[in-house]
């Protein structure tokens, strides 16, 4: 616990007790550092405690993803049980590469990135839409031997990234609505718009979310949000009552609220997965069944190891292992947080926060859907869900923390 | 970079990051706490739950075996198909509907929807056949097809012998939940226990690689070896069907055959009965095909479900009626019970009874004069029972009445008991009491009846009727016997004895003669009972009730129609003869040897001699002096075949016709009609054309006025000359 005390207490040096002083004298140092270094940034350490979460996190998700996805492999693969952990363990470690790879590069040449990146995530969103349905919705592109990738990933990033540039640019004009609104918002609605047209509602919250926070933090002035979550709410009342392209949202609402109910056989596959995780997650009980232990991954719980395998995680380590493992991602975040907090700089700050904030984001969205906590939507945990593309890029985000921790004026073990 | 805007950044940041720690994680962990602690354990046994459902391993259902186990009722595994559409691609689609379409025979574009739904698991065929399975195996394997289609193991009820028994029996639902007879009233011994631990099992049903050492497997059903004897059950059948025809019954009509002494119902037959294998199919054609001509609407199911309903009904235990002179062999063993009349008691009946302000007739208006009580019991004289009444008064008679059984349940295990309807004793005011003494006015079932038979006939031990005889478990071990020992003794050993060769009387020379047989000594009673609840048409229930043999009696018979519309609607003419040719085919197979009276010797049968390899004046001998006649044809020197073959009883007198060459053998003549004649002249039509005739029913009696009723080869049938065709007579000057 020491540790963690060192990280609210930062700065090895210039011990000001006041925040203010901190951010002024790291924004010092690192102005002092950046002539030091240029593609680069090998000068400073990356910061350990982060790395070690991130290892934990992504050696426990692999061993759950491994159990949680070994019956369904087995019996949907010939008997290959190796089927699913196989290829995670190869993307694993390509992620891990690339991860080390981007820490050593100076998280400043993402500025020059913003604007390609958005505009790739654009033609890829369009191109999404054209690819076959699966389930009737478009959220796939095929990679071949590299497996599915989704465009939203590109797209959350590319929202973090072009938010982060744009406020760094603007910091003074935020609260103008010319400069700290209007390009968002329609950088925003762009996404949202084509992420509809998949449809991929949770994607679309996900991302809206994160442009709220990083606009919040950015200072856009409070009335905005009170405007913006006004018409954001009636959006989503008016299509969950109405709109009958997405009668599958407000089936799947009226799933929530009932996850046990029989009254129609519609509704009875509308909520089998939803009962499945809850049988799944009270089975564990305090302590588990043990790993490798689950019986409701054995074809009862559709595809265990994507979404849902939060619920054999609970299953098979219980409450405690839960507990445990949700423990980590918030000592995860607040590490990132504290980086990015103490980057040398506002571009570096708003970066790492937009990408922390995603993880937080995803991993609390995720166990809701889990829980039952908020309606069934397809959110990934990350480190944990089956996923090659998705879990690279998430890597790669985590090698941009780390790549502004380099410079951030924290204690470094 | 003024410093407010980075304080501001600072505060906001760290807002956001509270926020997500206390209310996101706060929340799911909040949430984690009531799932798996609060509500943990009742999750956990829902999960539990949901895996032994889904495991569709339900255990198999036991079989029902007959008294010599052969199979009634088995169940067989069948699959039922499952899509999974999510796992279901777009390019896979168009192959799997046009393989279950061709395989399973259903229309593809449905199984096109079907494979679009966004569920997991979505049923489109049950209870298919193993064969069936296989070619989707197959054909999953050729297409390289491994998720999209499961198929799940099922059971399927199978009935070998289709209609037998189906009223006992009864059938079950598609979850394999027995829904009638049996299957109803047996059902949680025959449904087994499911396995109380899942984890043995996955979704699709096959096996979890994993060892979890709480397992307990499902618990295959107990079986059932019934009383029911399959022969019995089908000549009893048949010839209750062949009535039910003969006699145009409106309202079915059934039948029971009961052990006397230990109360199994060796058989029980309700016609028009079902098909348990089709049972929501109406098995009688004339009302399927109304049905079918009716337009569709609630009118048409409503009179489906009339129909279903009347075809399941088993109206030996859920039927009640009015037994009608039956009953007086209940009313007159009581009152020899109390000694208060003999075989010679002396009643005067003059047609009438005049009884408080009422008269009451008896069924002869003229009235029979001076008679004994058996005599009473021989003619069915409704006076001299309403004068056995009186004698009895109304607490003794609901002494007996209670004693006998009539007032509670029989307590078969069959479902759907009903209940009598009678008057107490307080309520037996003079005119109830007089004609309760001759079976009306109270209603009872057909099962009670027949109990109360079977008291009078073993000794006057009330039994248990069952059809249950013992229970056994998967391996065959037994469980459970059926209860044998009698609930109570009525009357007297001699009372039985007594009672009995009245009613055997009967049988041989009274209104119950056209249930005799000779040898046999049978003793039975008819009814003729008037249906009260009908008021605008008079309708009928005919009923014969009788055991044999009547000195050591083994088993009781009750023989019912209800609403006959033939030529008669007495019960000594259309459950009668049924009785009489049911008792004659039954009696043999249960190995009851005949024995004669001197009487019965002399116009009996005789056995034809081999002749057969002997010259033709050697046979004409042998024949002679068997007591028999010959015929010859062809024109050879040895007799090559004889009709009957050697060893048939054919009355004495009969003709044996011999064949000396072979085309000569190949001769038929065609079977004359036989019905409707007196004796006499049953002999000449059947002489005409050179066939025998073996004479059972009243006729051998020796009284006058009897006509033949049932001939057992139909009329127009080709067969060898000297064919012995069995002629059953009943007594047409006795009814009631």
């Amino acid at each position: 616990m020491t540790r963690h005390q060192g990280t609210v207490t930062p700065m090895p040096r210039n011990m000001s007790k006041r925040p203010t002083g901190e951010i002024h004298a790291a924004a010092a140092y690192g102005k002092k550092v950046r002539k030091k270094f240029r593609i680069f940034s090998v000068r400073s350490g990356m910061d350990l405690p982060f790395l070690f979460l991130v290892m934990v996190l992504l050696i426990i998700g692999l061993i759950m993803m491994f159990s949680a996805s070994y019956a369904n492999a087995f019996y949907r693969h010939n008997g290959n049980s190796y089927f699913f952990i196989s290829k995670q363990a190869i993307f694993a470690v390509l992620g891990l590469v690339v991860m080390f790879a981007v820490s050593y590069f100076d998280y400043h040449h993402f500025h020059e990135f913003a604007i390609p990146i958005l505009l790739v995530s654009y033609a890829l969103l369009v191109l999404v839409r054209f690819m076959p349905a699966v389930n009737g919705v478009h959220r796939w592109i095929d990679l071949g031997p590299f497996g599915q990738f989704q465009p939203s990933e590109i797209a959350k990033f590319s929202i973090v990234l072009i938010f982060a540039h744009l406020i760094s640019l603007n910091f003074n004009r935020m609260g103008t609505f010319l400069y700290g609104v209007l390009p968002y918002a329609l950088i925003l609605g762009m996404t949202a718009a084509l992420l509809m047209w998949e449809p991929h509602v949770s994607a679309t919250v996900i991302i809206a979310l994160i442009g709220a926070v990083m606009l919040f933090i950015g200072g856009v002035k409070l009335r905005w949000f009170v405007g913006a979550f006004s018409i954001f709410g009636a959006g989503v009342a008016y299509l969950v009552l109405f709109a009958k392209e997405y009668a599958y949202a407000s089936d799947r609402i009226t799933a929530w609220l009932d996850p046990f109910s029989n009254a129609t056989p519609e509704l009875i596959a509308d909520t089998w997965q939803t009962r499945q995780s809850l049988y799944a997650i009270g089975s564990g009980g305090l302590l588990g069944l043990g790993l490798g232990q689950s019986r409701q991954k054995f074809l009862y719980l559709p595809e265990p190891q994507n979404d849902f395998i939060f619920a054999i995680v609970c299953e098979e380590l219980g409450f405690i292992g839960a507990l445990i493992i949700i423990i980590l991602f918030a000592m995860l975040i607040w590490r990132g947080i504290t980086i990015s907090l103490r980057s040398r700089d506002k571009f570096g700050r708003l970066l790492g926060i937009g990408l922390i904030v995603q993880v937080g984001l995803q991993v609390i969205l995720n166990v809701a859907v889990v829980t039952n906590t908020i309606p069934n939507t397809g959110i990934s945990l990350p480190f944990f869900s089956y996923g090659g593309t998705s879990l690279v890029i998430l890597l790669a985000e985590m090698g941009i923390v780390l790549s502004i921790s380099r410079t951030s004026a924290i204690e470094k073990i | 970079m003024s410093k407010g805007t980075n304080i501001r950044m600072w505060h906001r940041t760290v807002f956001v990051l509270l926020m997500m720690i206390v209310a996101g994680f706060g929340a799911v962990v909040f949430n984690l706490v009531r799932l798996q602690i609060v509500e943990g354990e009742t999750l956990k046994m829902r999960a539990v739950d949901n895996q032994v459902k889904d495991t569709v391993l339900t255990a198999q259902r036991g079989t029902i075996y007959d008294q010599n186990l052969k199979i009634l009722a088995q169940s067989a595994t069948v699959w039922q198909v499952v899509l999974e559409p999510a796992y279901i691609t777009d390019k896979n689609r168009d192959v799997i509907a046009a393989g279950l379409s061709e395989i399973l025979g259903l229309d593809k574009e449905t199984i096109l929807k079907h494979s679009k739904k966004k569920t997991y698991y979505d049923v489109i065929k049950r209870k298919v056949e193993s064969s069936v399975k296989d070619q989707i195996v197959a054909f999953k394997d050729k297409n390289d097809i491994t998720n999209g289609i499961r198929l799940i193991e099922d059971y399927k009820r199978y009935y070998p012998y289709g209609t037998l028994a189906s009223t006992i029996l009864g059938f079950t639902g598609t979850d394999s939940q027995g829904l009638s007879g049996i299957e109803a009233e047996y059902d949680s011994e025959l449904t087994g226990v499911s396995g109380k631990l899942v984890t043995a099992k996955n979704a699709i049903g096959t096996d979890m690689q994993y060892d979890y050492e709480q397992e307990v497997p499902a618990q295959d059903g107990h079986s059932l070896v019934l009383t029911i004897d399959e022969v019995v059950q089908h000549i009893l059948e048949k010839n209750l069907a062949e009535g039910l025809a003969d006699n145009n019954v409106q309202n079915r009509g059934c039948a029971i055959i009961m052990n006397v002494k230990t109360g199994a119902i060796i058989a029980m037959a309700v016609k028009g009965d079902f098909d348990p294998n089709d049972p929501f199919t109406i098995a009688d054609k004339t009302q399927a095909d109304a049905i079918a001509k009716m337009t569709d609407g609630a009118e048409k199911t409503q009179a489906i479900q009339k129909a279903q309903q009347a075809q399941w009904r088993n109206k030996c235990v859920s039927d009640t009626y009015q037994p009608g002179s039956v009953f007086k062999m209940i009313t007159g063993a009581s009152a020899m019970e109390e000694n208060l009349v003999s075989e010679n008691t002396q009643f005067s009946c003059p047609g009438y009874l005049k009884v408080g302000d009422r008269i009451i007739h008896d069924w002869r208006r003229s009235g029979f004069g001076s008679l004994t009580f058996a005599q009473g019991i021989c003619k069915s004289s409704n006076v001299v029972f309403m004068k056995v009444g009186q004698l009895l008064g109304p607490d003794l008679f609901f002494k007996y009445f209670d004693a006998f059984g009539f007032t509670s349940k029989t307590g078969i295990d069959l479902p759907g008991e009903s209940r009598s309807l009678y008057y107490t004793a307080s309520q037996l005011k003079p005119v109830e009491l007089a004609t309760s003494a001759f079976g009306q006015s109270f209603t009872i079932t057909p099962i009670q009846m027949v109990t109360a038979c079977a008291a009078v006939a073993n000794g006057g031990y009330l039994v248990h009727p069952h059809v249950v005889d013992r229970i056994l478990d998967s391996v065959g071990n037994i469980v459970k016997t059926a209860e044998t020992s009698p609930k109570r003794q009525v009357i007297s050993e001699d009372t039985s004895k007594r009672i009995s060769a009245i009613l055997q009387q009967d049988a041989t020379s009274g209104t119950a003669s056209s249930g005799y047989i000779p040898g046999y000594r049978i003793a039975g009673k008819t009814g003729t009972s008037e249906k009260q609840e009908i008021k605008t048409s008079k309708e009928y229930i005919a009923s014969y009730c009788g055991f044999a043999p009547a000195d050591d009696p083994r088993i009781a018979m009750l023989v019912f129609y209800d609403e006959p519309h033939g030529s008669s609607y007495y019960g000594s003419q259309v459950a009668g003869p049924v009785f009489l040719k049911t008792m004659s085919e039954v009696l043999p197979y249960l190995g009851v040897e005949p024995v004669y009276t001197e009487e019965e010797m002399a116009k009996l049968d005789a056995q034809t001699p081999s002749v057969t390899g002997m010259t033709v004046a050697q046979a004409k001998n042998k024949i002679f002096q068997n007591g028999l006649t010959s015929q010859f044809y062809g024109s050879g020197e040895k007799v090559v075949s004889q009709v009957p073959e050697p060893g048939k009883s054919i009355p004495k007198g009969g003709q044996v016709v011999l064949f000396t060459d072979e085309q000569s053998a190949s001769k038929t003549v065609a079977v004359p009609d036989l019905v409707g004649l007196t004796l006499a002249q049953a002999n000449e039509r059947a002489s005409a054309v050179g066939i025998n005739l073996s004479i059972t029913g009243a006729a051998l009696s020796g009284t006058a006025n009897t006509i033949s009723k049932l001939q057992d080869v139909p009329a127009g049938t080709k067969v060898s000359p000297g064919t012995v065709v069995t002629v059953s007579f009943i007594e047409t000057s006795h009814v009631e």
